[in-house]
């Protein structure tokens, strides 16, 4: 869909965007990206007590291509940067970052020679979710508020990451 | 591909047929993102047509300069920072560190303290076993373990959560104790959740031990001897899987280990399966220490008498859960200066540790965790180097992998259970 | 501590130029760089002593510098490539692990921090591989005949070793300015730089 891009974003396709919106923000898909403690919270939120299956994103695909949300769970170090990266260009669009934790935000406790100071000096981050590790509630509370985002973008804003 | 000879391909020949035409080694790269290698680990295999002929483990994707940042903590704030290497035990870094950290000051934890830590490291034991079963049993294919061994986890993570005010990375075990005391309901729940996961561990086993692909998956695959488990420095689960029974908890007992009796299950064959029954049968033991430790939990203090190292706060159960407790703050800010300075010292710059240098260890999950310690005799570290167990036994990742195929791979790194947090520390 | 002392008399015994010290319950040898390979090897091969694991094998930099470490008791036995250091050195402990006699001691070896270089000790446990490359990593030091001395843990392209003294621990500096009013999150923009 890159049609809609194109045209200019005003009352025309309010509507339109209204029902991409709802369905885009219904059925995120997570990349898996768990590096460190937050990936097993990540996980944990996947489980069955705090089911992320109830938002339609229990299926964290594997290949970035089949994949909109990418959830940067852990410190990302200076060596997986340009994987990292390389995992968010093979995403297709539409695409959303949520970077959960405080090592992903803005490298946490860490502050050091080893860590990427926050992940958004490498990707355009949309959600930034606190916590070492953030209790999946709260990570929960960061993709409803994503969804809201979402349902709040008009096709221009999506277009021009 | 020669140009004019013929060749006729009926399936069941390929061997002869793929050496007349190619003798390629194909190289392929798994990871640091897939979904199967367990953490951001790289596996650059080296593959003939599907028989691997070589795995070299790339890593350091996780890398975060703890060692060197703890040079700039003090030694309590140490322990925030190496409960975050191995994350899945974040209780066995705690106390590896605490206890060397002790050894140093010449000073023990009371007995309360080293009940207490039993217990959490048994518990936690248990749950690290319990994510290697779901994330191992998710590689292979059996998706649905992911989901049976996440809800077990919750329980314990319940138990944690109630006791260290965390679910993860607690930062509870301190040098010269805990850091607060249990709550009074703590022995009944301990046991009401060790009944209830010897239930469910039932249900591991009924639904794995007996199965088919289970059984096909792993038996035969990953096989390791004790002789090159020892010259890889492989202990823990995989040492005890290939037939020698060795733990530190009863070689060089710390905490009051040897007050407690357990078995140490070993297994003679060397192959992940062994090392599936090993750790389910550890897991029964924990369950055996944690009825014992809290049997006879002793009373008393929980943090050593010792003011100039003890953690300064008083904690109580307030109306609001925990807070500081009234009658402390009323002593240190309108009584007594000596105890506000007290504290304000020990809070901002810690106590000193005398000079020397201690090798600390525990047996993690994954085997000998241990802590080689420097001290100048000042309020920081001089030097911590963490000797990680999944370091170690991620070296004979080749020797495990290599004649196999590639999906064996993937079970034999799902066996070793490494984490790389603490491979990379 | 009998085993430990009666360890070290075999030690020293069969390796005079040696010192050894015996401090928190634990026996450290320090032996010189051109005699360690063989002490680590009677460490694994002699009967008594029969140390099958190689447990840790870590470095420590102890900076050229006019910062001498305080005299305490605790430092009496200390060699003296720690106390006074006109050259810096860097330390590599070799924790050794007896599984059959289940005891376990540390051999020191000190090694100049600016051509820092020991040979490997792969041939006798296949395990130092992965430790000697992160000490290589860390600390610089060069380990003569390892298969494949090369980076572990940092890039591959990082320059310099990060675990020595002289490196800093880098980060982003963090101003924070505590007497300063800072307004509440509401009140407050987005990436606002408070004066």
């Amino acid at each position: 869909m890159g049609l809609e891009e194109k045209f200019p974003s005003g009352i025309l396709l309010t509507s339109l965007e209204k029902v991409v919106n709802y369905s885009r923000s219904m059925s995120l898909w997570p990349a898996t990206f768990g590096l460190a403690c937050c990936a097993i919270e990540m996980m944990a939120t996947g489980g069955p007590r705090h089911d992320i299956a109830r938002f339609g994103m229990e299926v964290f695909r594997a290949s970035p291509r089949q994949a909109d949300l990418m959830i940067v769970a852990g410190r990302v170090s200076n060596k997986m940067a340009p994987v990292l990266r390389r995992i968010y260009d093979q995403m297709s669009d539409p695409k959303w970052v949520l970077s959960m934790g405080v090592c992903a935000t803005s490298g946490g406790m860490f502050n050091n020679y080893a860590l990427v100071q926050g992940v958004d000096h490498i990707v355009p981050v949309d959600m930034y979710v606190p916590g070492c590790p953030p209790r999946p509630e709260m990570l929960l509370d960061g993709i409803l508020k994503l969804h809201e985002k979402i349902r709040n973008e008009s096709f221009a804003e999506q277009g021009s990451k | 591909m020669a140009s004019d000879t013929e060749l006729f391909v009926e399936g069941a020949d390929w061997e002869t047929v793929s050496d007349a035409v190619t003798d390629d080694i194909l190289t392929v790269n798994m990871g640091p993102q897939h979904p199967s290698t367990h953490g951001v680990l790289r596996l650059v295999l080296q593959l003939d047509g599907e028989v691997v002929q070589r795995v070299d483990p790339v890593i350091g994707y996780l890398h975060t300069g703890i060692e060197k940042n703890a040079e700039y903590r003090t030694w309590v704030q140490g322990t925030t920072f190496f409960t975050r290497m191995d994350y899945l035990s974040p209780f066995f870094n705690e106390c590896a560190y605490s206890l060397g950290v002790e050894r140093l000051l010449d000073i023990e934890a009371p007995e309360r303290a080293q009940a207490i830590r039993v217990i959490l490291m048994e518990f936690n034991r248990i749950a690290s076993h319990l994510v290697w079963i779901a994330t191992g049993g998710m590689e292979l294919g059996a998706v649905s373990l992911m989901t049976y061994g996440f809800r077990e986890r919750e329980h314990i993570l319940d138990l944690f959560e109630s006791q260290t005010g965390l679910r993860m990375n607690h930062a509870y075990i301190r040098p010269g104790g805990v850091a607060m005391d249990v709550t009074d309901d703590f022995a009944e729940r301990c046991l009401a959740l060790c009944d209830l996961l010897g239930d469910k561990l039932g249900e591991y086993e009924d639904l794995l031990l007996e199965n088919p692909i289970w059984n096909g998956r792993l038996r035969g695959v990953g096989m390791i001897t004790v002789s090159d488990c020892l010259r890889y420095g492989i202990t823990g689960p995989l040492l005890r899987s290939s037939g020698m029974e060795w733990d530190l908890r009863k070689a060089q007992p710390y905490c009051g280990y040897e007050q407690y009796d357990f078995d140490v299950p070993t297994d003679d064959a060397g192959d992940c399966f062994s090392r599936f029954l090993v750790r389910m049968e550890e897991m029964r033991q924990s369950m055996r220490i944690i009825r014992q430790a809290v049997d006879r939990l002793p009373g008393g203090p929980t943090m050593v008498a010792d003011k100039r190292i003890a953690w300064p706060s008083q904690q109580s159960l307030g109306p609001d859960g925990i807070g500081n407790d009234p009658a402390y703050i009323q002593h240190i800010m309108g009584e007594s200066m000596e105890s506000l300075i007290n504290h304000f010292k020990l809070v901002t710059q810690g106590f000193t540790v005398p000079a020397g240098q201690v090798y600390e260890a525990v047996e993690s999950p994954r085997g000998e965790l241990g802590y080689a310690i420097t001290s100048i005799g000042t309020n920081r570290p001089y030097r911590v180097h963490v000797r990680e167990p999944s370091f170690v036994n991620l070296q004979a990742t080749n020797h495990m992998c290599a004649g196999g195929l590639i999906a064996d791979v993937v079970a034999v790194v799902a066996s070793i259970d490494p984490v790389m947090g603490g491979v990379d520390r | 501590m009998t085993a430990l002392e009666d360890l070290r008399g075999r030690v020293l015994a069969a390796f005079p130029g040696c010192e050894a010290h015996v401090a928190y319950g634990e026996l450290t040898i320090h032996a010189p760089a051109d005699i360690v390979h063989d002490v680590l090897a009677w460490a694994r091969d002699d009967d008594a002593v029969r140390c099958e694991l190689l447990a840790d094998l870590s470095g420590v930099h102890w900076p050229a510098g006019d910062n001498e470490i305080e005299r305490q008791p605790a430092t009496t036995g200390w060699p003296a490539h720690r106390m006074e250091r006109d050259r810096g050195a860097i330390e590599v402990s070799y924790v050794v692990r007896s599984l059959a006699h289940n005891h376990a001691f540390r051999i020191t070896v000190a090694v100049d921090d600016t051509q820092p270089r020991l040979p490997t000790a792969t041939d006798l446990w296949a395990t130092a591989n992965a430790h000697e490359r992160e000490v290589f990593d860390f600390f610089g030091v060069e380990f003569t005949g390892h298969p494949n001395l090369t980076r572990i843990l940092m890039p591959d392209d990082w320059v310099g070793h990060p675990h020595r003294k002289d490196y800093p621990l880098g980060g982003v500096d963090i101003p924070y300015d505590n007497d300063k009013f800072i307004p509440s999150p509401d009140r407050r923009g987005l990436r606002q730089v408070i004066e």
